[in-house]
């Protein structure tokens, strides 16, 4: 690691100006748990550093909007989002979730908008966001005014390590909409050590009326480029009646769909037979009132 | 100076100033060092600094087999605070022959002329700031005229694609000097055993089975990396290093510097884990010349992702026959065994042989054959990693065992029973088994196992089993130890070994039977932190031998001391048999609290080499270390998921010194072997390991223990032992993958033969089973 510079600017608009939308070794910087692997790795050479710990705009803080709403500001470590009761009671989906996530010294550190904005297709919680229909506010220079604009966490990835973000936008705050009645499930597949990063992850989140599923949203990440929505699934699962059938049906669909690569963690070919089956037990287990998972 | 040779028994009830012995022999005494590690307060090589240090970065070779076209220096030259960039041709200005290794003098401290694997050092940048000449050594560039490399053992053996022009045995190993000045090949040791007729036995066997089984390269990865500093003069070199094998490394600098033993001067502080890596020369020799280069200390202080390239466990193919009787008894084994030993030798060749004398297992086979290969390739080093190849060879041989059973459709367990090596029977080098408690350890891990009664099979994708596995292994000898201990005029004692403890808490054991023979508690005893100017020889720190050769050697120390003591009480007039408290026994001596009592022991055991054409010898190791394992599995049968729900191993140490840590032993080797069983391995391609960093190559954490982890001892006494004791280091590492293996097929009916048994593992030996094989992209 070679020394470079380190600010941490009190205001968004001066932490907006320090960073460079030219120059790729100008970069902001969170809880840093990833960030400094690759700086340690080499394979990032920074010459500034931009914190953002200072930023009230993108404190830690969660609130619950009477509708059921979340907003969850940028700079929100992840295990604060692990024990919020707020959390827990509109989407206890992630703290389950969470308890998998990479290990508690990491979660006391790493934030919520480091976790989306470095674009890793490994990470667990993009796929849940998707499936959730989440969105981040994201402020950047528009000249010389401060410029916002919302989007959606879905639209956020755009390849292995890519975003659509600028070099000098920042993710201000996460909003995950009101569930209503729709059920979700993440299962994070790993391959080696129960603490390796996921070969596949699967996010579901899906409303159903009676037997039938009336819409869903299903998410496949860390076996593919990015983390991507299988419409093809989605499609076939609207107005499906819940049965084991449908449960293999939707799995054979995300075979199909997924684009896997190979990797040391597996195979294409067999993160293709995974997806299979672990999309069947994320409707299953998203499904089952119990939340019982195996 | 007491010395003694093989056989040496237990004192009964001896007696000191009136007390009675045997109180701290069975102790579980807590690590004497365990206040200082979790406090911070325990020295590290790895954050030690001297000052006018300077820090050592290396560039290192980016191609597997490659003449050095040219190395470009220029713009790391230029990097505003860079010391110096050193290559090959500096260190020859003040090592002409800077060639180290036990076992061959093959590995250079930097690259000679050519690379013979990607990692190898080719140069160093040095500064004041790490952080410089990390920066600068990235700026180094080479070329290279690439050379046809060699990765796979069993094609090194075939010598089509030649790693070294010529072998380079060091001498120190009278079984190697055949080898001297070698060409052509890349057999760097073939050890042989024969025993018996197996051609004539395989041909009169009922049935005859032969299976190929493979385990993949993996690392020791201890959490502190390699880290060492020297301090060089004209009069002398001090060197401070994460060593195992001090002792070594003394006799290596002192032989590249042509000077005599006592200039140079080895201190060791704590390791934080060293599991076989830190042995013989790593960061030694380079640190040693740099200093001589540039006349300041310098450190070399390796990365976590940097230990990759440094030494590594042997990758191994292992083909094995086996001629079984009608009545299910083995009567011919022949066992053909490739080590992929890397670019330098390290102490491969000795991993060939030691190993090689059990690779037929732990049965009583009148036919044996043993063709056991060290083999050079283009990858990085491979050394000794807690065990010495017998992990690998167990994991062969116990899984072969259990095809076997179950061809014959005999039970597994029976059949073990049936062919096992029982007490004053002869081992396949032919010397006569005692004190191995081979059966009690398959006993034992059978009955917890609760095997023989029904096993919940599992329903719907879910299929459970078990398994189990029992294995031997040799003590690495002959070796030698040295201590000695000195009682200074108040009574205290202080303990002078060059054991290293690098967290398996030796010097807790140490100090037990120091206090043991003194009737002093343990925790009283002062050990000396290990500096050899001042603690004595020791081989090393090494194969499990510690407690066995050392302890006897603290004994002994400790008994002359007493004898000493019993003598200086004759000596002012007392009665046989006082008990007057040493501060008034020394006052007495000299008239005012002065004076020292000092003792020293030493002990090797009894040695016959093996024959070099049978490898046969009736005295191959002073101790056998016997372990069984047994896995209970559920397989998810859609995924090729393994759940190890539970895992019990029993291990024969003889008679456990500190329970507690033998406990921890136990536990931390069967951990360590479940990472390389299930999931471990570097992946490497063209030579080059492609996920060499923690992020990527993981090691077993908490939540990887089994759901049931049962670890015990069985009942146990060594009679040549120190109070009854063996080692117990490696000996729980030995029986976990066959284990799991063989539970593996026992749930869902498949078979793997080579590590790690991973989920696509599993999964595709299912489909190939359903006649489904998974079929790969095009």
């Amino acid at each position: 690691m070679t020394p470079f510079e380190l600010v941490e600017p009190a205001s968004l608009g001066e932490a907006i100006a320090l960073l460079d939308p030219e120059d790729a070794g100008v970069r902001p910087i969170a809880g840093g748990t990833a960030l400094m692997l690759m700086m340690k790795a080499g394979v990032f050479r920074p010459t500034r550093l931009v914190s953002l710990r200072k930023l009230a705009r993108l404190n830690a803080r969660i609130a619950a909007t009477s509708d059921g709403a979340l907003t969850i500001g940028a700079m929100t470590p992840l295990a604060l989002v692990e024990r919020s009761p707020e959390v827990a009671r509109i989407v206890p989906v992630i703290p389950r979730a969470m308890r998998r996530l990479s290990n508690i010294r990491v979660r006391n550190v790493a934030t919520i908008g480091g976790n989306l904005a470095h674009g890793d297709p490994h990470m667990d919680l993009p796929p849940l966001l998707i499936a959730l229909n989440a969105e981040v506010k994201v402020v950047g220079a528009n000249g010389a005014q401060a410029a916002e604009r919302m989007i959606a966490v879905e639209a956020l990835f755009t390849g292995y390590f890519e975003t659509v973000l600028a070099k000098n936008e920042l993710i201000a705050e996460l909003r995950i909409p009101p569930q209503g009645r729709s059920r979700a499930a993440y299962l994070k597949v790993t391959t080696g050590s129960a603490e390796d990063w996921p070969a596949l992850g699967v996010a579901v989140a899906l409303e159903s009326e009676g037997s039938a599923v009336k819409s869903a949203r299903v998410v496949v990440s860390a076996a593919t480029e990015k983390a991507t929505r299988l419409k093809g699934v989605e499609r076939l699962l609207a107005g499906a009646t819940v049965d084991e059938k449908m449960f293999a049906r939707a799995g054979d669909a995300a075979a199909e769909e997924a684009e896997c690569m190979t990797d040391v963690r597996g195979s294409a070919a067999y993160k293709r037979e995974l997806t299979r089956v672990y999309v069947g037990r994320a409707l299953r287990q998203a499904l089952n009132s119990d939340g019982a998972t195996r | 100076m007491a010395t003694s040779s093989g056989q040496v028994g237990t004192p009964k009830d001896a007696k000191v100033g009136g007390a009675k012995v045997g109180s701290q022999i069975g102790r579980s005494l807590p690590r004497l060092e365990g206040r200082d590690k979790v406090t911070g307060r325990a020295e590290y090589t790895h954050t030690m600094r001297l000052p006018g240090m300077l820090y050592a970065k290396i560039f290192r070779s980016t191609v597997a087999h490659g003449r050095i076209k040219s190395i470009d220096t220029s713009a790391a030259k230029r990097v505003p605070g860079v010391y110096r960039i050193i290559t090959a041709e500096d260190i020859r200005t003040v090592i002409p022959a800077p060639y180290y290794g036990p076992a061959f003098h093959d590995q250079p401290i930097l690259a000679v002329d050519k690379v013979h694997f990607v990692g190898e050092p080719v140069a160093v940048a040095l500064a004041a700031d790490p952080h410089v000449a990390e920066e600068a050594a990235q700026l180094i560039v080479a070329e290279y005229e690439e050379l046809p490399a060699v990765f796979d053992e069993v094609e090194a053996a075939a010598n089509n694609t030649l790693v070294h022009e010529e072998l380079k045995p060091a001498g120190t190993f009278a079984d190697l000097k055949h080898l001297k000045g070698r060409k052509g090949t890349n057999v760097a040791l073939d050890f042989k055993l024969r025993r018996g007729d197996v051609d004539k036995a395989f041909a009169a066997a009922a049935h005859v089975f032969e299976h190929t089984f493979h385990t993949q390269k993996v690392l020791h990865l201890a959490l502190e990396p390699f880290a060492s500093i020297a301090d060089w003069n004209e009069r002398g070199v001090t060197i401070y290093s994460g060593s195992q094998g001090p002792s070594f490394v003394r006799t290596e600098i002192a032989r590249l510097l042509g000077w005599p033993e006592n200039r140079v001067r080895i201190k060791v502080p704590y390791l934080g884990g060293g599991f076989g890596a830190k042995l013989y020369i790593k960061m030694e020799a380079l640190a040693t010349a740099l200093s001589m280069i540039v006349r300041r200390p310098v450190k070399v202080a390796l990365t976590m992702e940097e230990q990759f390239y440094t030494i590594t466990r042997h990758p191994s193919t292992f083909v094995i026959k086996t001629g079984v009787d009608a009545s299910g008894r083995i009567t011919a084994r022949k066992c053909e065994v490739y080590w992929n030993g890397g670019a330098y030798a390290d102490v491969g060749p000795r991993v060939t042989q030691k190993s090689g004398f059990t690779a037929s297992g732990p049965y009583d086979i009148d036919n044996v054959w043993v063709d056991s290969y060290a083999l050079y390739t283009n990858l990085p080093p491979a050394g000794a990693l807690r065990g010495f190849g017998i992990p690998q060879l167990v994991w062969a041989y116990e899984s072969h065992t259990d095809m076997i059973a179950r061809a014959l459709k005999l039970d597994p367990l029976e059949f073990r029973r049936k062919n096992l090596l029982r007490e004053g029977r002869p081992q396949a080098t032919g010397q006569i088994v005692r004190d191995a408690k081979l059966d009690a350890v398959l006993e034992r891990v059978a009955e917890r196992l609760n095997w023989g009664k029904p096993l919940a099979r599992g329903n719907g994708a879910l299929r459970r089993g078990r398994g189990i596995a029992v294995a031997i292994k040799a003590v690495i000898s002959p070796t030698t130890s040295v201590a000695n201990l000195t009682i200074a005029a108040d009574g205290s004692t202080t303990l002078y070994c060059g054991t290293v403890d690098m967290g398996q808490g030796s010097d807790t054991a140490m100090a037990q039977i120091a206090g043991e023979v003194l009737d002093v508690p343990a925790e009283s005893v002062r050990i000396v932190p290990r500096d050899t100017d001042v603690t004595p020889y020791d081989m090393g720190t090494l194969g499990s031998r510690s407690l066995f050769h050392m302890g006897h050697a603290v004994r002994l120390a400790a008994e002359e001391a007493r004898e000493k003591i019993k003598a200086m009480a004759r000596e002012v007039g007392e009665p046989e048999g006082s008990n007057i408290p040493l501060p008034d026994l020394f006052k007495k001596k000299f008239g005012m609290q002065a004076g020292n009592i000092v003792g020293t022991g030493t002990y090797k055991p009894d040695y016959v080499p093996p024959d070099p054409a049978t490898g046969l010898t009736d005295k191959v190791t002073p101790f056998w270390m016997c372990a069984a394992s047994g896995a209970e599995v559920e397989v998810d049968t859609e995924t090729g998921h393994v759940r190890i729900t539970r895992l019990i191993t029993a291990v024969d140490c003889g008679r456990p010194v500190n329970p507690k840590i033998v406990e921890t032993q136990i536990s931390g080797a069967v951990l360590m072997q479940l990472g390389f069983t299930m999931f471990e391995k570097m992946h490497i391609d063209a030579g080059q390991v492609t996920n060499a960093s923690l992020a990527d190559y993981k090691i077993p954490a908490i939540l990887d223990v089994p759901q049931a982890m049962e670890n015990e001892t069985v009942d146990s006494h060594l009679s040549t032992g120190p109070f009854g004791a063996k080692g117990v280091g490696e000996t729980a590492t030995f029986c976990v993958s066959p284990a799991i293996a063989n539970a593996i097929e026992d749930a869902c009916g498949v078979r793997l033969t080579a590590l790690p048994l991973t989920p696509e593992a599993v999964f595709r030996a299912l489909r190939a089973q359903a006649n489904k094989p998974l079929a790969d992209d095009a």
